[in-house]
């Protein structure tokens, strides 16, 4: 909230002394003119407070279900998982439905740092359940295709366009990025968890995916968004965490249980030197 | 924190993993029973947190807008008018409190204190400031909390309820107290430097004995308070700087400057530094 909230416009002296002389506030036409700014300014941070409480119930709503399908990887069947977690996704697919009929009709500029922290949280999810599903990445393309919302509104759905029934949110290109970014440090924890359940595949499968995704942000380099660069470092960092629980498999996997690997990677010292022996 | 608590990502250990991929039912195990129940209690207990947050955000919107309105006080013939409706919008912002007074029924005040805590500096600071305007004086944090006590009101349910259950009061803690009358402080500096500027030269004066007293209250608690009380205290030496300054030039230039330009004096400070300079 900065000093240019309607309420609190600050006027010239001269207009100020002019008032102290008995004139009616109403009168003066620059009065009236910062009076048609307060409704102005007003209701444009008031639907700004509204879709940040939106974008939050987003955020947490996809959270869970990035918590909720890091359990497939210990249990028997993940079917269950994954429907609840399409459930889910179908709840928080709503309330972008919401947040996009805030939009209608708005500067979508003006806003973006609003909802982008949901948004990029909703990429992260559903890239997530993608991956687990078919083993590849989502395109923006097919985010964008499923936001796209049927307006229903009862007794005037004859009266409007057929175009004005559609309300579309699109992902913009950056929060994409970012989304997919986070996917990354989720899909590192799914390899550490995987190996300790003893799926001894998926670890080798997600260090060539996250070797293609991190090529491909290096591509981008400098040139995306800011915060792209610190993603960077730390998708580099989850890249290593995956390279050496692979290495760790490859070399050592024929000497060790399965069921001991778990102990292996919480003793992370136990891999630096190779002429150390088998605990 | 948030994230590694939620119920729905609780790791589990890699033994009890195994046992269950050799077939195991979910239910079966009393410890992912225990886990489960664990699950529910930090769901609940999150998404009592986050209602909190999102009240204490629409309390401290309404308390910035009330404090806007009162500052245009000092430039209106009729004050009377902004005073009514500011105590309107404060009474909106005392039934938010009512809400997150009814969210903590029964909790642990201290699991959530914060969540609620910037809107109830940011109501403090309005309140203590639609005071200082009608009464010159510093409001107490017993009137405060005289003031956030909520009757139940309960349709058909009243009669079964114990007469005490049906009083719910919001106890603001002393240091929201504190922090809220520092960000006052800020207000208050405001509020004497437009006040100048509009040919008030009494108010200028009362405001600073009155923040000179808040200063010295301030210094007195030192370090032994809440640790963001130092920041704001520096933040109030600034305040209490720009306003002595402004009483400076009232007294030393106010016999030469006509009402009407004073305010070109604060605008240009530069003319206030040297006292050898003659007034432009």
């Amino acid at each position: 909230m900065n000093k240019r909230e309607g309420d609190g416009v600050p006027r010239k002296n001269t207009d100020a002394v002019q008032e102290r002389d008995g004139s009616a506030n109403s009168s003066s036409p620059v009065i009236a003119a910062f009076k048609v700014f307060q409704q102005e300014l007003d209701t444009k941070h008031d639907k700004y407070e509204r879709l940040v409480k939106l974008s939050r119930d987003v955020t947490i709503e996809s959270k869970r279900t990035i918590f909720l399908l890091h359990r497939v990887t210990s249990v028997t069947d993940p079917e269950a998982i994954l429907k609840e977690a399409e459930v889910k996704l179908e709840g928080v697919r709503q309330k972008i439905g919401q947040i996009a009929e805030e939009l209608r009709g708005e500067d979508i500029h003006q806003f973006h740092r609003a909802f982008t922290p949901g948004i990029q949280e909703f990429v992260e999810a559903v890239s997530f359940l993608h991956y687990i599903q078919h083993r590849s990445l989502i395109s923006l393309e097919e985010i964008n295709a499923r936001l796209v919302f049927m307006r229903a509104e009862k007794g005037s759905a004859e009266d409007l366009p057929p175009g004005a029934q559609v309300l579309t949110f699109q992902v913009t290109p950056s929060d994409y990025l970012l989304g997919v970014a986070d996917l990354t440090g989720e899909l590192m924890r799914m390899c550490i968890s995987s190996v300790g359940n003893g799926d001894i595949d998926t670890p080798f499968q997600l260090s060539q995916f996250l070797r293609q995704i991190h090529d491909g942000f290096s591509f981008i380099g400098n040139t995306g968004p800011y915060e792209v660069s610190k993603k960077l470092h730390t998708l580099r960092q989850s890249l290593g965490k995956v390279e050496d629980a692979c290495y760790a498999l490859k070399v050592r996997g024929s000497e060790i249980p399965k069921h001991m690997l778990a102990d292996v990677f919480s003793s992370r010292s136990a891999l630096i030197d190779p002429e150390e022996g088998v605990i």
